[in-house]
């Protein structure tokens, strides 16, 4: 941060910089190591996480399931479930939903892929490292932040390579507009290490004492969710709607406000997973009304990505990664608000505590930012592999089981939620009461898991069909090839 | 607990006026201006604005 | 927005507001607190906890008991906590000073542990839960903890830590007892020490009506 810098203009040009189609191709291949491997660890995760996450929820229904052994005890299981989807699944893809979209907007090919490679590789040794030590029992129970100190500092190699990388890339870019994308990939590829470096070491290696520790264990994991996942789903939803009809975003002064109070409240929220904890009631206060003021990031966001689709709803039918990607927005806004609500402490008195908080916690991290993922594969990974997905069918079922999996157990989960928090409410009502309202829908929240593990190995096996190029042989990449004039019903701007 | 205090209210003044600042000077030096423009940063020659880049694979093939 | 400067001083400092407010203050005041002195007993608020219960909390952390259970009272009226009998009253900061971490929970999967030591002050009842939460609460979801059991042949004389009046499909056969191992040892004890009964002069017992 040099006061010369700050002053001296870096000269943006006034016309935006144009890619032609061979540079653009260019750009594409050379980001294909690092993006697919990311992608590959990505999708091998979300298997193993779904398949955790579902012998969890079948464990919570019936305790005697796979019980008596250690290394399969819930208490291990849900944090291992929590760890390999947060950091092996969703960090991974969006890292390399990152490091294409990066390239992309900076407009130059990617440099030093090698730091990349290194990046993915040490990335996937620590989440192995990490879970295996959580099912050995060496996890702290810190939500969010399980994984044993041996395995934290492998991802802080992995993340060290990863922000140097993006540093690089953002310095070296081509003169022009930084477009919205990239404020919010810099944004999240600045606070996540900060993030991280504070969690780890006020928590787990030199912990704080006492209440405190809550505090900043809160101030972490929402903040992972917020400035680490949202920035990151944000910045693929404003480049792949805009590019996939072919239709600028609608307001970029809405952009702009949209990012600066999110980076302004949201990092306060994290108090309102303590309401009526032990802590200083301005604190709690704080995390309420930044809560509230979430409004307005969420709401402006919506309003653009709205009035962007305006009149090219119909593009839902024909493109895939519109689909998923308008699924996750959609999913945004509603979380958020549904979030905004949960804060709010005279009906937080009521769901805290419960499975509501667990269903807003999935229709966040998989409603929101797993389909935005999956959207953003659905287009990256043709581009770098040179081939078309091979069968619109199987899309078409990852897409339904996931969406359909997805509004069952998250709505399966906030009315047993709801309903188990009144019953804790009312002082008459005894816990086991509470216990057998929530079961049913815990049952129906197992169920709801099948889907989805069903979604991913639909999803897992059209990728490694387009990793090995399987499927019909074609006359070169189709997807480059204008769509008829039967499939645009784009609105020319 | 004095010290707390003067902790958040100095953290609180300094960030606020770092905003205003911040805002102020971008306004001044032309941060704001352009936008639309900025907004079609993504589309070119090839893949213009008007043309839609994704599309589910055809079923049907010989 | 095109300054890569502009953009990471804003990012910079929009987070510093809130690592300032939700972590440096918490860091510098909750993080200092100390326990205050008790007249009486020439102890301390909160009671220190014995080597045992200290080391419980390793194996309380490690089987994951807090993603089930809570460790809050909040206050009343705004909630029920204290009339649903979870405690006396309010748990606060100086409640967790001692604890390495603070297992407050965010689930109630499970009943609320603040107070359990006070609720349930024998240990054989502890150690007959872990074994099989069933046979004591034949409603219970939890899962059996009996891998921090031994099951072994009775030489001569009972064991005088064996685990008594076990009952269900993993109760000992004749000539056979269970005997919890050091990690099932220290986490009862932990579990016993639960309890945020003692007067506190920042959060008093309230009247209920």
């Amino acid at each position: 941060m040099k006061s010369q810098s700050l002053i001296s203009s870096f000269h943006p040009a006034n016309e935006p910089d144009t890619l032609d189609s061979a540079e653009r191709a260019q750009i594409d291949a050379s980001t294909r190591g690092p993006v697919l491997l990311f992608f590959g660890s990505a999708i091998f995760w979300l298997l193993i996480g779904s398949l955790l996450g579902l012998i969890s929820a079948w464990k919570m229904t019936h305790p005697s399931f796979l019980d008596g052994s250690a290394w399969l005890t819930f208490g291990r299981l849900r944090p291992a479930h929590l760890n390999a989807v947060i950091y092996g699944w969703a960090s991974a893809a969006g890292i390399g939903v990152g490091i294409w979209l990066m390239a992309r907007l900076c407009r130059v090919v990617l440099m030093h892929s090698k730091l990349l490679i290194s990046a993915a590789i040490f990335w996937n040794l620590g989440v192995l490292v990490g879970i295996l030590g959580i099912l050995a029992g060496d996890s702290r129970s810190i939500e969010w932040l399980e994984f044993p100190g041996y395995a934290t500092p492998i991802l802080f190699i992995s993340y060290a390579f990863i922000g140097i990388w993006t540093i690089i890339m953002f310095r070296f870019r081509k003169p022009g507009h930084v477009y919205v994308s990239q404020w919010y990939l810099f944004a999240a590829f600045l606070w996540f290490p900060w993030l991280y470096a504070t969690a780890n070491i006020l928590l787990i290696w030199q912990p704080v004492q006492g209440s405190a520790q809550a505090a900043i264990n809160w101030w972490f994991a929402h903040n992972v969710l917020g400035l680490w996942f949202t920035p990151i789903g944000l910045a693929s939803a404003y480049y792949m709607i805009p590019k996939v009809i072919g239709r600028p975003i609608h307001s970029y002064y809405l952009s702009i406000l949209g990012f600066w109070s999110l980076a302004l409240f949201y990092s306060w929220n994290g108090m309102h997973h303590l309401i009526g904890g032990p802590f200083p009631a301005w604190m709690v206060s704080a995390s309420v009304v930044a809560s509230v003021m979430m409004f307005i990031p969420v709401v402006t966001v919506a309003i653009n990505h709205h009035m962007t689709m305006r009149g090219n709803f119909g593009a839902l039918k024909w493109s895939p990664t519109l689909r998923f990607t308008v699924f996750g927005a959609m999913t945004y806004t509603l979380v958020s608000l549904q979030g905004t609500s949960m804060a709010i402490p005279s009906w937080n008195t009521f769901i805290h505590f419960t499975d509501h908080t667990i269903g807003h916690a999935h229709l966040g991290l998989y409603g929101f930012f797993s389909m935005m993922m999956f959207g953003a594969m659905y287009y990256i990974v043709p581009r770098l592999v040179g081939w078309e997905w091979p069968s619109a069918t199987m899309i078409r079922w990852h897409f339904w089981l996931a969406a359909i999996g997805i509004s069952i157990m998250v709505i399966a989960l906030t009315l047993g939620g709801i309903l188990q928090g009144f019953a804790f409410y009312d002082p008459a009502v005894s816990f086991r009461t509470s216990l057998d309202l929530a079961t049913p829908f815990r049952i129906v929240r197992g169920l709801s898991g099948f889907l989805l593990l069903a979604a991913h190995i639909v999803f897992a096996i059209l990728f490694t069909q387009m990793l090995l190029k399987l499927g019909q042989p074609k006359d070169g990449p189709a997807l480059f090839a204008k769509p008829s004039e039967t499939d645009k019903e784009v609105a020319a701007v | 607990m004095t010290a707390g205090f003067l902790l958040l209210v100095g953290g609180l003044i300094f960030l606020s006026g770092s905003a205003l600042f911040a805002f102020y000077w971008a306004v001044k030096d032309g941060q704001l201006n352009n936008l639309s423009q900025a907004a079609q940063t993504i589309f070119d020659q090839d893949e213009p604005v008007g043309t839609p880049t994704d599309r589910f694979p055809p079923k049907n093939r010989s | 927005m095109n300054k890569l400067p502009l953009i990471f001083l804003g990012v910079f400092l929009t987070f510093a507001s809130s690592w300032v407010g939700l972590v440096a203050y918490p860091y510098f005041t909750l993080g200092r607190m100390q326990p205050l002195p008790d007249e009486d007993t020439g102890g301390y608020f909160p009671p220190a906890m014995s080597g045992l219960a200290v080391a419980g909390q390793r194996a309380y952390a490690a089987n994951g008991c807090v993603y089930c259970h809570s460790q809050q009272v909040r206050l009343a009226p705004l909630s029920t906590d204290i009339q649903k009998g979870l405690g006396p009253r309010q748990t606060v900061a100086r409640d967790y000073i001692r604890a390495q971490p603070a297992f407050l929970g965010t689930m109630r999967t499970g009943p609320d542990l603040s107070n359990i030591g006070a609720r349930q002050p024998d240990p054989n009842w502890h150690h007959k839960h872990l074994y099989e939460p069933q046979t004591v609460t034949d409603w219970s979801i939890m899962p059996s903890f009996r891998y921090l059991y031994k099951m072994q042949q009775i030489e001569g004389q009972p064991s005088d830590d064996a685990v008594q009046g076990l009952t269900g499909p993993h109760a000992p056969p004749p000539g056979f007892e269970v005997v919890p191992t050091d990690e099932a040892d220290e986490l009862v004890a932990y579990l016993l020490s639960l309890k945020r009964n003692f007067p506190l002069p920042e959060s008093p017992e309230p009247k209920l009506e």
